[in-house]
């Protein structure tokens, strides 16, 4: 099933762009990335699948229903954390956190108590007086206290430590165990690596691709690096499929995309030492991605 | 019920200084009256010798200021002017304060619909009006009664205090209409207060200028003026009526807008 099922969404402020005929599903209990670098859309798509601003275009459905028309029955089971995160300066911590409880019909306290704990965060303090990080952690607790079954993170990370990532990621990978469906939005393309099942990349506005996190490192590239006995003349190499191909001592080391069985025969015909054959991160397929669009 | 109340708590700190304010005001003009009256010298010559266009200014028109009432009906014109301009500010600020200080993000991704943020607010709004007539009108008696040597005025009093209402219901829709508009909180806190502060003006002007009589339906300053109210005048059912139906349309319109518009954040 389909929590959230976006179709053409189409958004145009005036006549700047933000988002043009943006379409894919996020399924029932997956962590879902959505990356793309600053001003690429990521943003507009989440605020107006929670209604805050109206498509020029197009529709979506979360948990079937249509996102704008039954947006506050909809958004009793959203848990959303921005990017940014700006509260009433004048509440304390616990007092907001009261506050945005009382909008969900349940007992929230115990949920409270709980995030907190694990956040290390000081709920009598005023909101005022919390640092950046700080308010970044009653945003979560913000967002995770009625134990939402979708949550919505746009860009979340920003201003937290490593340390304190390290916890909310471990939060939300025991949400999205309890059957939460996460979508993560993020240009940090590790955090979305570790984290998501599924990925849509969206550049200028569109939908470049949406594809497996693990197919999307397995149909692509292949980092080699081998060490040879004695020297070999690196043109050895020079075929189709390899790139990057570069020669330091007797080590040669390129970058390959293809049939795996060509270059182990290559390989076979020479002497080697050693040999490693690595994935390439994220940002490589990334960029490939970003370059061929170009 | 807690956003309504969310709001009463916000609105606490500001809803005492504008009391206090008012309270003030009347306090300091009464105790003038009561400085002029002892002076043996008639304030109505005094009132007599002036230009028509400083006696606009003042707003004394036809009013007797040997009496502690005439006094208190030139008074009227600024805690009206007070009135006014906390409900426009009040109203403006109560719905654009969440775009200013970016917790729309927060507010509006509660299961809550905007409709009904927009009737919490209101009836926020309302409230903290009602405190502020409330506060003026016991404050007015009370005053008034201390200088006024027994004259009765507590039956005029608390018809100016229905009209004053009426005046800030009106700028408060100003307020919440223009707010919901506007995509710019800045812009449309600014708007407001200019729209308040050109109303007044035009009201001076009206006054000192008979010319342009027929531009005082413009102004609501001209609807509930103490001279036409007092002494038995009462309230005017046309300018009741006026009143009403425009803060029902702007009332409208604040829901009508804030449902349809793109959310700044």
């Amino acid at each position: 099933m389909n929590v959230i099922e976006i179709k053409n969404l189409t958004k145009f402020y005036g006549k700047a762009r933000g988002i043009k005929d943006v379409s894919f599903n996020v399924e029932e209990g997956e962590i879902f990335g959505f990356i793309g670098p600053n001003g690429a859309g990521k943003s507009t798509t989440i605020r107006t699948l929670l209604s805050l601003i109206y498509p020029t275009s197009g529709s979506a459905t979360i948990f079937g229903k249509d996102c704008i028309k039954f947006s506050p029955e909809i958004k009793k089971e959203i848990g959303y954390l921005p990017s940014e995160v700006f509260y009433y300066d004048n509440m304390k911590v616990m007092d907001l956190l009261n506050y945005s409880a009382s909008f969900y019909k349940k007992d929230c306290t115990q949920r409270i108590q709980e995030l907190a704990k694990r956040l290390n965060l000081d709920l009598t303090k005023k909101i005022d007086d919390l640092s950046l990080g700080n308010k970044k952690k009653v945003g979560i607790v913000q967002g995770l206290l009625h134990s939402p079954k979708l949550i919505i993170l746009d860009e979340p990370t920003s201003g937290l430590d490593p340390l304190m990532q390290q916890i909310f990621f471990d939060l939300l990978e025991e949400e999205n165990k309890k059957g939460a469906t996460i979508l993560f939005s993020s240009h940090i393309l590790s955090e979305v690596q570790r984290l998501c099942d599924r990925v849509a990349i969206i550049k200028d506005g569109q939908i470049i691709k949406v594809e497996k996190i693990s197919t999307l490192q397995e149909n692509t590239y292949k980092k080699f690096k081998i060490q040879c006995a004695s020297k070999v003349d690196k043109k050895h190499f020079d075929m189709v499929g390899v790139n990057d191909l570069e020669e330091n001592d007797n080590v040669i080391s390129f970058i390959f995309k293809g049939d795996i069985n060509t270059i182990m025969k290559k390989i076979a015909e020479i002497e080697i030492t050693n040999l490693w054959v690595v994935e390439p991160d994220l940002e490589e397929i990334f960029m490939h991605y970003y370059e061929k669009e170009e | 019920m807690n956003i309504f109340l969310r709001e009463m708590k916000a609105h606490r700190k500001s809803l005492i200084i504008w009391s206090v304010g008012i309270v003030l005001l009347i306090t300091s003009g009464m105790g003038e009256y009561s400085a002029v009256s002892s002076s043996g010298k008639t304030m109505n010559e005094l009132v007599e010798s002036m230009p028509r266009s400083i006696k606009a200014i003042m707003g004394v028109g036809t009013l007797d200021l040997s009496k502690a009432s005439g006094y208190y009906g030139i008074l009227f014109l600024y805690v009206s002017l007070i009135g006014a301009i906390h409900a426009v500010m009040t109203g403006c600020n109560i719905i654009a304060k969440e775009e200013r200080d970016k917790t729309s993000e927060f507010l509006l991704v509660k299961p809550v619909s905007r409709k009904s943020i927009i009737t919490s607010k209101l009836l926020a709004t309302l409230v903290n009006l009602m405190i502020i007539n409330t506060v003026t009108l016991v404050s007015s008696i009370y005053i008034t009664g201390y200088y006024g040597k027994g004259e009765k005025m507590t039956g005029d009093i608390i018809t100016l205090m229905m009209g004053l209402f009426l005046l800030q219901l009106l700028f408060m829709t100003i307020g919440t209409a223009i707010a919901a508009i506007n995509r710019k909180p800045t812009k449309s806190i600014g708007l407001s207060t200019g729209i308040l502060m050109f109303s007044f003006l035009l009201s001076i002007v009206i006054d000192m200028n008979g010319k342009i009589e027929p531009l005082k339906y413009l102004t609501p300053f001209k609807y509930f003026e103490a001279k036409n109210i007092m002494y038995g005048g009462g309230l005017d059912l046309f300018y009741v009526l006026i009143s009403i139906g425009i803060a029902t349309v702007l009332s409208v319109f604040t829901y009508c807008f804030y449902q349809q518009r793109d959310i700044n954040v």
